[in-house]
């Protein structure tokens, strides 16, 4: 089986116009805090937003101004020039530039006709006894809202199956993942950036055809020889592959990440108790380690950071994190002394979601990977 | 007592610290307006028993409790703590723009330049040793902004001392205020730990029927501003809403009085802040807190005055069931959701909207200024909804005005007076 399709990083319409076409609904989603299972157990097809290859975002610019974090405000503008065609929006308040992009679509909306779907579901912040019954309740919400939206009912046993798709998705990209532990790969940083995004681009099934197949040619691939040091990437949501590709032509192959887009959006196995499945989903979403809009996983994100440097033989991290993005803007705070005493290199770069400073970023990459680059 | 420069000086070199510099700065201001601005005394006293407060914490045999966004400072007050609220620090330090440079240069070492300057100031500050003072406590919310939400946990671990957060809900409904009231009693069960005492119901009250007096008085002021020409001066907002730290305190009730008498008075005389009130300003985002004095010079050169702001503004959410303790944790949930800069800032813009809108309806403002600080990139990004809604709802345009409201190295204040001008001048006055 051709499995070509998940290295097309582009945002593709094919899939929700096809669903569509069949009279079923698809929703775009904004952002980790969105179940997945949840639309699919309404046999809605739900489609994670981003911005890759967005160059001019101007229209959203004037909505969402120039103090804006870029990815949220190029989601915007893909929203509002047809980039897709969904039938709404289901936000949460992943961080405030996500919550704006659901206020100004829901503004935009009601001005025009008001055709559009568009919801709001607070996700909290901390992760506890006392915070998982408010997020199964707005989760409760959210499924009273799909059912009165498609006209099915979305019941225990569809969500314990759309959690088993999922599952397996998430356990076929953490095999693939666990291949970049090798010493030489048969898969690039910019490659498994590509596969993971690929995922917003068609439904869970196809998806997870394609990467069985990739995975029953994984041998065949290839291995990667010749870099010169093995990087771990962090930090605000990357959807543009191009960005690791600058890296990777400098000889600093990416075979860690922590990103949102990346192997970490998929994350572990959702396990789920069967006298409770939605209180399964709504503690799995907030306890997953995705994104540091969580108060209380810092230490935990710093954990796991540290753990795939070693897990994946990295030699440093490259930390880069979007003008505007507070969430991911403040980690070195406690991250940078961490990885000091772990003895491991960080260089930390700012970008914008247009490849804008790409001949910055060679530079800098380059000069970093002359620097933690072993000698043979 | 040294001048101010010589202060900012000992505080750079690291020879005295902010709290000690903020409590002479204080106390020069009030000899200098006991000479020659007795009648206005009452607006810095407010700020001496704060910051006093917080200095002689500890000396006064009570536990410090440092909180950031918004937090129950009933609950605080009651278990006979001293809160200090982190953004009081740059606000206080804002017309020092040498000692918010330090401390935002300091901050910016491990976080991003687009950080707001008040986490910046807080966080560059404790990295630099110059607080002074060591809290016993720390208790924060989840709002206002992404900015605080990493500020905050990250202080919470380089403090080290037991700590408290709160998860915010991001609607204002009834399962956010259950919500809210569930995480109230699992406050008082930390500060009974952190304390050795019981919650004391009637201390409660009393703090309760406090902040009632307070935000009651605090209407009553906000009332008058209605009148025309409008009797109190835009400096005013300024002050109400960065005096929301001390809100279940007598002396906040005190200071609103003295501001309704003198308010009072001036409706009575007819007379308004401006000798010849042209413009009625409503300012659509945060304050000017390092420039405040943009405000008097409006008045002044363009006889235009704030009436009223979408930051300070406080809503009338009260306590009335005060043996009730499941609704007073469910009113002080809702209080925590309407403090200033949380209300129209960090839910839904929905909620900025309608404050704005309420604001255009009661207090005839006839010019629209969107003085938005950089670091509120959130209500940035609510702008335009806002300043739609007032153009086609009340026919005005908005002057949008970029600034540092902390870090003064961003844009001056003859920069931003330029700008006003330019929109009086071209717009406005044509």
């Amino acid at each position: 089986m051709d499995y070509q399709k998940l290295f097309d990083s582009d945002i593709s319409k094919k899939a929700a116009q096809a669903w569509r076409a069949q009279g079923k609904k698809a929703l775009g989603l904004i952002c980790c805090h969105v179940p997945e299972e949840i639309f699919y157990a309404a046999d809605v097809l739900p489609v994670r937003m981003r911005a890759t290859n967005c160059v001019d975002s101007s229209e959203a610019e004037t909505w969402m101004s120039s103090f804006s974090c870029s990815f949220a405000k190029a989601i915007l503008q893909y929203w509002l020039d047809g980039t897709y065609e969904l039938d709404g929006i289901v936000a949460s308040d992943g961080c405030m530039m996500a919550s704006r992009i659901y206020d100004n679509a829901k503004y935009i909306n009601a001005k025009g006709d008001g055709s559009k779907f568009i919801m709001q579901i607070g996700a909290p912040r901390l992760s506890n006894a006392r915070t998982y019954p408010f997020y199964k309740a707005e989760l409760t919400d959210l499924i009273e809202a799909l059912e009165n939206l498609t006209g099915n009912k979305i019941t225990d046993e569809k969500l314990k199956a759309a959690v088993a798709k999922q599952n397996e998705a998430r356990a076929l990209v953490r095999q693939i993942n666990e291949l970049r532990k090798a010493e030489n790969p048969v898969i690039s940083g910019t490659d498994m950036l590509k596969l993971t995004l690929a995922s917003t681009n068609m439904p869970v099934d196809e998806y997870i055809e394609l990467l069985k197949a990739f995975l029953a040619d994984a041998n065949n691939r290839a291995p990667i020889t010749g870099n010169r040091a093995r990087i771990m990437v962090i930090g605000s949501a990357l959807d543009n592959p191009e960005y690791l590709q600058v890296i990777e032509d400098k000889g600093g192959l990416v075979v860690a990440d922590a990103l949102c887009f990346g192997e970490r959006g998929f994350g572990d196995a959702l396990v789920v108790d069967d006298k409770d499945v939605l209180g399964s989903i709504a503690k799995y979403y907030l306890e997953r380690l995705v994104c540091p809009r969580m108060m209380d996983k810092h230490i935990q994100m710093h954990d796991y950071v540290i753990k795939s440097v070693r897990d994946f033989n990295a030699d440093g991290i490259i930390y880069q994190r979007m003008q505007n993005c507070e969430c991911w803007g403040g980690e070195n705070v406690l991250l940078e002394q961490r990885l000091k005493d772990e003895g491991i290199p960080l260089l930390t770069v700012e970008r914008e979601e247009q490849m804008a400073n790409a001949g910055q970023l060679a530079i800098r990459a380059e000069a970093f990977i002359e620097m933690i680059e072993k000698e043979v | 007592m040294a001048d101010v420069k010589d202060l900012e000086g000992l505080v750079l070199k690291g020879e005295m610290t902010i709290t000690e510099f903020a409590c002479a700065k204080i106390d020069a201001s009030l000899e200098r307006m006991k000479e020659r601005n007795p009648d206005m005394l009452w607006t810095m006293e407010i700020q001496k028993f704060m910051w006093d407060g917080f200095r002689d914490a500890h000396k006064n045999g009570k536990k410090l409790v440092f909180y950031g966004g918004s937090v129950p400072t009933e609950l605080i007050a009651a278990f006979d703590c001293v809160g200090f609220y982190l953004d009081t620090i740059p606000f206080r330090l804002s017309t020092n723009p040498s000692l918010t440079a330090k401390y935002i240069d300091e901050a910016e070492k491990y976080v991003g330049a687009s950080m707001c300057g008040l986490d910046k100031v807080e966080l560059g500050a404790w990295l630099s040793g110059a607080y002074g003072m060591q809290p016993d406590m720390f208790i924060y919310n989840s709002v206002p902004c992404d900015s605080s939400r990493v500020a905050y946990p990250a202080m919470e671990k380089i403090i080290g001392v037991p700590t408290f957060s709160f998860d915010m809900p991001f609607r204002r409904d009834e399962r956010g205020a259950e919500y809210l009231a569930d995480q109230m009693e699992d406050l008082v069960a930390f500060m009974e730990e952190h304390t050795g005492h019981k919650l004391d119901w009637d201390k409660l009250k009393y703090y309760m029927e406090n902040a009632n007096r307070n935000f009651d008085l605090q209407k009553q002021c906000a009332d008058l501003r209605k009148n025309k020409p409008c009797p109190l001066p835009g400096r005013l907002l300024v002050l109400n809403g960065t005096t929301n730290a001390v809100a279940c305190y007598p002396i906040m009730g005190d200071l609103y009085q003295a501001e309704l008498e003198a308010g009072q008075m001036m409706v009575d005389l007819g007379m308004g802040v401006c000798e010849d009130e042209k413009y009625r300003i409503a300012m659509l985002q945060n304050m000017i807190w390092g420039n405040a004095g943009i405000m008097d010079w409006m008045q002044k050169e363009y006889n235009a005055v704030a009436v009223m702001d979408a930051f300070g503004f406080q809503g009338d959410i009260m306590y009335e069931h005060m043996d009730d303790r499941r609704d007073c944790f469910k009113v002080m949930g809702k209080k925590m959701q309407n403090n200033p800069m949380i209300h129209g800032a960090s839910g839904p813009s929905e909620n900025h909207v309608k404050l704005v809108e309420h604001i255009f309806e009661q207090y005839s403002p006839n010019v629209s200024m969107f003085l938005g600080h950089v670091g509120c990139k959130h209500t940035w990004a609510s702008a335009k909804m806002v300043t739609d809604m007032v153009q086609e709802k009340f026919g005005i345009p908005t002057l949008y005005v970029d600034l540092d409201a902390i870090d003064g190295r961003y844009k001056s204040g003859d920069e931003i007076k330029a700008q006003i001008s330019e929109y009086f001048e071209t717009v406005v006055m044509r």
